[in-house]
């Protein structure tokens, strides 16, 4: 290490580019997960906030919420515990005199199940009557307030804003949480249909009724519309950065590692081994990357502070972590490449000049 | 015992057509006190010669002892060990390391050499003889050509080598300069006893040198 420190300290310009490309590359990998994992979560928090191990279903529905309906007699018939709640999903429009249309995700849930005991505000209270409703902390972005009345689709009657949830977003909409009769009006059924679906805390909840079929939480998820292929859109983007972040790393290590190959040629003639120079040149790639890292690291949280609210962006440590470990072991297999070239000095080159 | 001996060295590059009798049935020895030169022109063989002496290559056939001890049957590792503790080097160019103090390039040799190096006071006796003791803190590109030889003269006695290799060491120097490094060279042969071999072109080297052979088409002739 001390002449990969020396080195750096001499050539100060040199080594400051390379940072600074380490710095982009970082920077435009962890800003691009977290967007990618910000996205991500706006499909998946309200899910996620239900706290669920099983969810029963129409067959028909091909694992969708929205599509899925299930009658009052197909619910008797479950035999219903403290373990299960209702659920009941309707896409709406959200209007307010003077304000835009806002789409959101309606989900109706039952006052005495899990579900809606389970919910937690950031303010107000949860509602307690067919006309209340708690929104996504969104809407106060949107400037809508504590007592605001909305209406919701072609509905006359307002509903009351009686709280907010953060992060209540379904498939990218935020969610406003209501009864299941507000649902079931929403959603133009009769009193036949008693919800979309059910959820159960319990993992070996079961139906016997063959026109329903039961399915995980991530199932639910990975059936969410455009969920899947959004998903694999990133995951593929993050690893070509990688991929090209390695060739990238590993042409600019390999053109100053063959620019110091008469020096430690050198160095050879003078008895110094092998290992020392091939522990310098990863040692020295090792330095830059977890510098580049670090400036990375803190130009995603200053781009954290002063990103707009409304930007999906999910700032995870631990993947985040997980990224920077790749990209650490990434550069240093990229310094592994030029110690062929190191291997392959013949210190007689530097007799005879 | 001569410190260095070559017994009947050969040495062949290439094969066939190509082939190329580099060095031819060499014989020398070179003892600690003395200041040998060996002249040749360009393409003689006098590079073959230094790296066969510093043992980075191997002789085709013949061969090659330091201290009595013969060296053809040392592994890559020995080989190191032995040019980093015996043996001192004095190259025409990149001698230093170019973004290392010249204290740093001393510094380097106490890492990967922790024992037998001169001491403290042993350095600033030399560079003070070797007038580049003001020099400490400077990289190499803030040398003149002089400074820089003198410094890798430095380098190459901090590890207190017996033998001294130096190829062209006056390369580029004026006549003052050649005298100067010439004398240091002698002084360094007699004063710390070393074994100072230098391979050169330069003639203006042969007033101080004990011994001179002459390398001509690989073959060595002894002068003096």
């Amino acid at each position: 290490m001390y002449l990969a420190l020396k080195e750096i300290k001499h050539e100060k310009v040199r080594y400051s580019l390379i940072i600074a490309m380490v710095v982009l590359i970082s920077y435009l990998v962890f800003i691009l997960t977290s967007l990618a994992l910000g996205l991500a979560r706006e499909n998946t928090y309200a899910i996620e906030s239900w706290d669920f191990k099983r969810i029963a279903l129409n067959r028909d529905a091909d694992v969708n919420l929205r599509q899925s309906l299930l009658t009052t007699d197909q619910i008797n018939e479950l035999k219903l515990t403290k373990n299960e709640a209702l659920i009941g999903q309707a896409p709406i429009i959200v209007k307010e005199k003077g304000r835009q249309k806002l789409s959101a995700t309606f989900v109706g849930l039952e006052r005495s199940q899990f579900v809606y005991q389970q919910l937690k505000l950031s303010s107000g209270q949860l509602p307690q009557t067919k006309q209340e409703v708690v929104v996504d902390d969104s809407f106060k972005n949107d400037g809508y307030k504590l007592g605001d009345k909305v209406y919701f689709n072609s509905q006359t009657t307002p509903y009351t804003i009686t709280g907010f949830i953060k992060n209540a977003k379904l498939n990218v909409l935020p969610v406003v949480y209501g009864s299941l009769t507000a649902w079931a009006e929403l959603k133009n059924v009769g009193p036949n249909f008693a919800a979309s679906g059910v959820l159960s805390k319990d993992p070996d909840f079961k139906v016997t009724d063959p026109k329903l079929q039961v399915t995980t939480q991530k199932a639910l998820i990975d059936k969410l519309p455009g969920y899947s292929a959004q998903n694999s859109t990133f995951t593929f983007m993050i690893a070509f950065l990688m991929i090209i972040s390695l060739i990238v790393i590993a042409v600019f290590l390999y053109i100053i590692t063959i620019q110091k190959l008469p020096n430690y040629a050198v160095l050879r003639v003078q008895g110094i081994a092998n290992k020392v120079l091939i522990q310098n040149t990863i040692g020295q790639s090792f330095i830059l990357v977890i510098t580049g890292l670090i400036i990375g690291a803190l130009l995603t949280l200053a781009t954290a502070l002063v990103i707009p609210a409304n930007v999906p962006m999910t700032f995870d440590l631990k993947f985040l972590s997980l990224v920077s470990v790749g990209l650490v072991l990434t550069s240093v297999l990229g310094s592994l490449i030029p110690v062929r070239a190191i291997l392959r000095i013949d210190p007689a080159q530097a007799i005879g000049g | 015992m001569s410190v260095i001996e070559f017994k009947n060295v050969n040495k062949y590059f290439g094969s066939g057509s190509a082939k190329v009798h580099a060095l031819k049935d060499i014989n020398f020895s070179a003892d600690k006190g003395e200041f040998v030169l060996i002249l040749g022109p360009s393409g003689s063989g006098k590079s073959t010669f230094l790296t066969i002496a510093g043992n980075i290559l191997s002789p085709s056939s013949g061969s090659v002892l330091i201290n009595g001890k013969e060296i053809a049957t040392y592994s890559n590792k020995e080989r190191e060990q032995l040019r980093l503790e015996q043996i001192g080097f004095v190259l025409q160019a990149h001698n230093l390391v170019p973004y290392l103090t010249l204290k740093e390039q001393f510094e380097l040799v106490d890492r990967v050499k922790k024992t037998g190096n001169l001491s403290s006071a042993d350095l600033e006796r030399l560079l003070a003889h070797l007038e580049i003791a003001e020099l400490k803190d400077k990289y190499p590109n803030e040398l003149s050509g002089g400074q820089s030889q003198r410094a890798a003269i430095a380098r190459a006695l901090y590890t207190d080598p017996e033998i001294i290799l130096a190829d062209e060491p006056t390369a580029a120097l004026d006549s003052q300069r050649v005298k100067k490094v010439g004398t240091i060279l002698q002084v360094l042969a007699k004063q710390q006893n070393k074994a100072v071999i230098t391979v050169t072109h330069d003639l203006r080297l042969i007033e101080q040198a004990d011994k001179i052979y002459e390398l001509t088409d690989g073959q060595l002739v002894q002068k003096k």
